[in-house]
């Protein structure tokens, strides 16, 4: 028999074994709990904001001068769940190459962000965006329009990466 | 392709629920009843359980309400890590790490960037060390932690629960803060970690941790004199000493039969050489005596996050070793040479010697070890994880022979095992 004799229980004083004062400890309790503030958060009204070290959607980086990538295929190469696919043309602009397509499956995607730490043109970053919803598998897949965003609303994560990364 | 038609299926799971049932029925028990009830009767507990903590499946054959036979099977979460370990770079797996002990990532990526440096031959520096140390006892806390509010909801303290996942929910805050990730942090790297903490993020801890013992305090006050909690946790699914060595238990289920064994003090790795803990075991060898060792386990990490955040030095995060280990950021961008051995780690992997290397650290579970072997190229040729939970679940059988039906949940709970690291 795996059972043994219940030591613990008797080292319990008087007290501890009436059992009754440990009613009204909980129920005081219940009532100390009900007017202490609570640590939820109620989601869609009080949003989350997250800092620069927050690895949400991963997008790319919008200049004036159009996007930061030059197709070199280094990001999907390290993909671990395979969800970029990249396809390199050539251009009149000083880059010389961009992306003619370039999707992330995100639902493939795992947010490891191991896309933007190889990146060696800081074309793609994780952005803050956690709050991803599809309706469709299609539209899961999302292009290049859909991944660009301009350089000012991805600050915060830029400065982050220069000074921890 | 090798595929198997319907009947062909079928019939290996038959093969497969014989086996069960033919463990399950032997007549090798050790409990003896002085008035045996005629019928035995055979029970399926699990895989969608919720005290079986995942997917975790408990066959148990009873008499009355007596178990005398229980067999775990293992497998439902089975995603193949091992042999898809042997399809990636060793930089790529890092991920998948998370998805082992899922409630203690942290530790699971020091442990594997630990293995591969050990492979490779090369050690990181102060710093990072010093982070990877602090980031796995966090983690070591935050596994506890809910080890501890699911046992308490395991035996009908609910309250319990709720509490510990508040706490864990503030350091999973702080986890999101250092890495950028709550859940699957991915944090460690071969030669060091993926970035730097911030001293705001290290003051953030220290006010936790300050906080943390009144909370820890807060919890047991409720729980630990109560009669009722005693009663269903402390003389049942007794696991002796020797058996538990036999068996080859790690972590807080063999610490909870007497034996201090604790990789942190036996082979000190990171920096826990320098810090100033205690392994914490009790004699009990009950559920009792496992669930304490946990609790205890907690104090003794807050201590050790204390040490660390006043030690903790200034310094690089990475090694300059452009051949293995990823270059900064910055002098990716910049430099010609740290550009083109991007390219060529992430092309090729970091490579180690052809050879075998083991390496193991206490995770929260246990002992988590990485059993490399490498062929010289970037891909491993074989990993095998020796995980502790799957090794922790070999006492399961054990444990529950002779314990009440309603025992077993008490017991699973204090074995605390994670299915996601248990089947791999
Ligand atoms: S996003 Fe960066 S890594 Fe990916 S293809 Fe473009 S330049 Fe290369
Ligand atoms: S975040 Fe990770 S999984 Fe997602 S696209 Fe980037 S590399 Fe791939």
């Amino acid at each position: 028999m795996n059972n043994t004799k219940n030591t613990e229980a008797e080292r319990l004083n008087f007290m501890e074994k009436l059992y009754l004062p440990e009613i009204a400890k909980g129920l005081g309790l219940t009532m100390k709990y009900m007017f202490k503030p609570k640590f939820t958060r109620q989601y869609p009204e009080e949003r989350f904001e997250p800092t620069g070290s927050y690895r949400g959607r991963p997008v790319l980086v919008d200049t004036t001068g159009g996007e930061r990538c030059v197709a070199c295929g280094l990001c999907s190469r390290v993909c671990p769940a395979l969800a970029i696919e990249v396809q390199a043309s050539e251009t009149e602009r000083e880059k010389e190459r961009y992306p003619v397509k370039f999707e992330i499956n995100m639902l493939r995607c795992i947010f490891c962000g191991f896309c933007e730490e190889v990146c060696p043109e800081e074309a793609i970053v994780m952005s803050k965006e956690y709050d991803i919803v599809f309706t469709s598998q299609e539209e899961a897949i999302l292009g290049k329009e859909d991944l660009l965003v301009p350089e000012e609303q991805l600050q915060d994560r830029l400065e982050y990466l220069a000074e921890y990364k | 392709m090798n595929v198997k038609t319907r009947k062909a299926v079928d019939s290996i799971n038959k093969a497969r629920q014989a086996k069960i049932y033919a463990e399950l029925l032997d007549k090798d028990t050790s409990v003896l009843f002085d008035d045996p009830l005629k019928n035995d009767m055979v029970l399926n507990m699990g895989p969608q359980h919720p005290a079986t903590h995942g997917v975790l499946r408990v066959v148990l054959r009873l008499d009355g309400e007596t178990i005398i036979k229980c067999v775990p099977e293992l497998g439902y979460l089975h995603r193949g890590y091992e042999k898809l370990a042997e399809n990636l770079t060793y930089h790529e797996f890092i991920p998948h790490t998370d998805r082992l002990d899922y409630l203690a990532p942290m530790s699971n990526n020091v442990a594997i960037t630990l293995a591969i440096e050990n492979a490779l031959g090369m050690e990181s520096p102060e710093r990072a060390q010093w982070i990877r140390t602090l980031v796995s006892e966090l983690a070591r806390i935050s596994s506890h932690l809910m080890a501890m509010g699911s046992t308490c909801m395991d035996v009908g303290a609910l309250t319990i629960l709720l509490w510990t996942f508040v706490e864990r929910e503030k350091l999973y805050d702080i986890f999101e803060e250092i890495c950028g990730a709550r859940f699957t942090t991915s944090y460690s790297r071969i030669g060091g970690i993926a970035n730097d903490i911030n001293d705001t993020v290290l003051a953030k801890i220290r006010k936790w941790a300050e906080e943390f013992p009144k909370n820890l305090n807060h919890f047991t006050s409720l729980i630990h004199r109560n009669r009722i909690f005693i009663d269903r946790m402390a003389g049942i699914g007794l696991m002796p000493r020797d058996k538990a060595i036999e068996l080859g238990l790690t972590g807080p289920t063999l610490r909870g039969s007497g034996v201090a064994r604790d990789l942190r003090k036996d082979v000190p790795y990171l920096v826990y050489g320098r810090l100033d803990f205690d392994v914490m075991t009790r004699t009990e060898g009950d559920v009792w005596g496992r669930y304490m060792v946990r609790v205890d386990e907690m104090s003794q990490s807050l201590k050790m996050v204390h040490q660390i955040l006043d030690q903790m030095p200034k310094g690089e995060i990475r090694l300059n070793e452009p051949n293995v280990v990823l270059p900064k950021k910055s002098e990716i961008y910049t430099k010609m040479e740290e550009l083109i051995s991007d390219f060529m780690l992430i092309n090729f992997g970091a490579a180690p010697e052809k050879g075998e290397t083991y390496t193991a650290i206490e995770s929260p579970k246990g002992e988590l070890g990485f059993y490399i072997v490498s062929d010289g190229t970037g891909f491993p040729w074989r990993m095998k994880i020796r995980s502790p939970s799957t090794a922790n679940l070999q006492g399961l059988s054990h444990m529950a022979e002779g314990s009440m039906i309603s025992d077993i949940v008490a017991i699973i709970g204090s074995v605390d095992p994670i299915m996601g690291e248990a089947d791999k």
